[in-house]
């Protein structure tokens, strides 16, 4: 058995084989790749010196709680909460619609399906909500159009900066993840949902005033007779006494504020869109008087629409509005100005003087001399 | 701040934001200036202009000063779209304000209107029941006959409840000598025919007869005025289909004596 050479010699060996050509057998063995492998720690053994050791992991990828530390993911945080909440979030935006009220539609066998009528008043999307600006996906959406007297001066730059009339009202929805976002501005008609498809509705109660215990909660009441004196529809007892403490326990349900709340129904089918009306039929009942805004947007509890339709509408939308982000980007160039001249005190100045020419965008100019 | 920490480490920051940068580049690797990604994606070149003019500018107003306190750029809604492109079009450069589509007011009456024509191509059943001199009015006896077969329900007409495609009717009748009530949808396909077996001698002054509920004005069983009515069409049928051209004239006569009118 050859004795061992420590690893010293054996590097001066093939430093002498990599510079002369010489055809010993050690240098023959050694492929080229290695010996520059080699060079290149003798170069390093200059600062930090030489050793055959692995790297040993540093501090920072054992420190507590990184991703790279090899501990199993955090089940609290918000990213946990997102990913908890990603199998109940809808894979797309909804909208927001105005309830008509109700009709039937009669079946050719002889069926009556009582259904309420949603009308969609321009609806427009508003904004995108990030995971990383936000904390999470949703899209903002504006329903209908309010006067600029009736809006106030924060939200008037906050429609200048997207280039929208100002909306009604607004409302967000939360999306699964980044391809549910919309491009701004652009308007949701009622084919943004197909026929036979299920879908939410959340709107908010018609309001019933002070209500006692029988009407808010179903309570049966009291006798009518039976040595009954005046207390008919009275809540009878609050709950046991000096034995378990005499008081009343927290949520006891009792008379109170009733309706006038945010109550969603599940799992309506549609029966019917139609863009020239603007409206969204669907079967079954929605909360809220004639007038109220609700909010539609696919059916939690049953399998998002297909693939397919998912891509029909976005192209639809992409089709009916071809220049939404140049739009955008154009309306938030201006709005920079304006902000500008505002917090300079000129904005009295461009009023009377009219827009200067150097607002438009240069993206916008450059597009404009290619065509 | 701890300017003794400073003073004995100067590059301790530098060293922090460089192991910031390590981190950095571990999570976003081969991500440099040159392969950032383009801004915005071309989508083809714009219609008509460049800079956005559709919007007029909202001010407002100090109440002390009455001066211009600021103003906003407020974009025309929709509706004035049509307004402003024709003055914007003398100016070239203008990018067009998106426009949308507002839906007309109340959507109710175009989706009966819908419904009705689908489910009654005919207009026979509207036709009974519209405002005018001919059709069914309260206070006349209706006779109801169902898809599937069936005794057909006759009775008293009480009310008639105007929803569009929901619109309905109230028949009251005896059956037993038991007072029954029956709500008909009119454009239901289960309801096959609807006739008026004998008009009211007078108008009703009410448009809801819920008054014949009462003893003293209960009509009672409409089963004898139905039977006559039947045993009537029945001779006018049969004679019919003895000498055709002769009796027609007749079956006209007897039909406008007995007021009767087929619905369908």
């Amino acid at each position: 058995m050859a004795p061992r050479l420590p690893a010293r010699c054996w590097r001066r060996l093939s430093l002498a084989s990599s510079l002369r050509p010489t055809t010993t057998r050690i240098s023959s063995t050694i492929p080229s790749s290695s010996a520059r492998l080699l060079s290149h720690s003798s170069q390093k053994q200059a600062k930090t010196g030489w050793t055959t050791l692995q790297r040993q992991r540093t501090a920072e990828t054992h420190r507590f709680n990184q991703v790279t530390s090899g501990i199993p993911a955090p089940t609290t945080g918000p990213a946990a909460a997102l990913n908890r909440r990603l199998r109940t979030t809808p894979v797309r935006a909804g909208v927001l619609a105005i309830k008509k009220g109700m009709t039937a539609f009669m079946g050719r066998t002889g069926a009556r399906i009582p259904c309420t009528v949603l009308q969609l008043d321009k609806v427009q999307t508003v904004a995108n909500k990030t995971r990383s600006k936000n904390g999470y996906w949703a899209v903002q959406v504006g329903l209908g159009q309010r006067h600029a007297d009736n809006v106030g001066a924060p939200q008037l730059g906050y429609y200048e900066a997207k280039g929208i009339a100002p909306k009604k009202e607004l409302a967000e929805f939360k999306v699964r993840d980044e391809s549910g976002l919309l491009p701004v501005g652009v308007q949701l008609m009622p084919d943004w949902f197909h026929v036979g498809q299920w879908v939410d509705v959340r709107a908010n109660s018609k309001g019933k005033g002070f209500a006692g215990g029988m009407k808010r909660h179903g309570f049966s009441g009291q006798e009518a007779s039976h040595g009954n004196s005046k207390n008919h529809r009275t809540i009878g007892s609050a709950g046991p006494s000096q034995g378990s403490g005499s008081r009343v326990l927290p949520g006891k349900k009792m008379p109170g504020r009733m309706g006038g709340q945010r109550n969603t129904v599940q799992n309506l089918p549609v029966l019917m869109v139609n863009n020239e009306l603007g409206i969204v039929v669907v079967k079954g009942c929605v909360s809220g008087p004639k007038g109220a805004v609700v909010k539609i947007q696919d059916a939690v509890k049953k399998p998002p629409p297909p693939k397919e339709f998912i891509e029909k509408t976005r192209k639809v939308l992409d089709a009916r509005f071809p220049h939404a982000e140049q739009y955008l980007d154009a309306a938030r160039k201006k709005h920079l100005q304006l902000k500008e001249a505002r917090q300079q005190g000129r904005i009295d100045e461009i009023l009377s003087a009219g827009v200067p020419e150097a607002m438009m965008s240069a993206e916008a100019e450059n597009l404009l001399q290619e065509a | 701040m701890n300017t003794a920490l400073l003073v004995r480490r100067p590059l301790g920051c530098l060293k922090a934001s460089l192991r910031q940068t390590r981190q950095q580049n571990r999570v976003f690797p081969n991500r440099h200036m040159a392969t950032a990604t383009a801004t915005a994606s071309k989508r083809g070149p714009i219609p008509s202009g460049v800079s956005i003019d559709d919007h007029n500018f909202y001010r407002i107003i100090d109440p002390k000063t009455k001066k211009t306190r600021t103003a906003f750029a407020v974009y025309t809604p929709p509706e004035t779209t049509s307004h402003s492109s024709t003055t914007t079009t003398t100016k070239k450069r203008s990018l067009t304000l998106p426009k949308l589509i507002s839906p007309p007011a109340d959507p109710l009456p175009a989706l009966h209107a819908q419904q009705i024509k689908r489910m009654d191509p005919t207009g026979a059943r509207t036709a009974l029941f519209a405002k005018t001199r001919t059709a069914a009015r309260v206070g006349d006896i209706l006779m109801v006959t169902h898809r599937r077969g069936g005794e057909p329900f006759a009775g008293v007409l009480l009310s008639i409840r105007r929803a569009g495609i929901d619109t309905a009717i109230l028949l009251r009748n005896h059956l037993a000598k038991v007072g029954v009530e029956m709500w008909y949808k009119i454009y239901n396909k289960n309801v096959a025919g609807i006739e008026i077996v004998k008009r009211a001698k007078k108008r009703a002054r009410r448009a809801r007869l819920t008054y014949m509920r009462k003893p003293k004005h209960d009509m009672g069983s409409v089963s004898e005025v139905v039977l006559a009515w039947r045993k009537m069409r029945r001779v006018v049928a049969t004679s019919k289909a003895a000498s055709k051209a002769k009796v027609d004239a007749k079956a006209k006569k007897a039909g406008k004596a007995a007021g009767a009118k087929k619905a369908k």
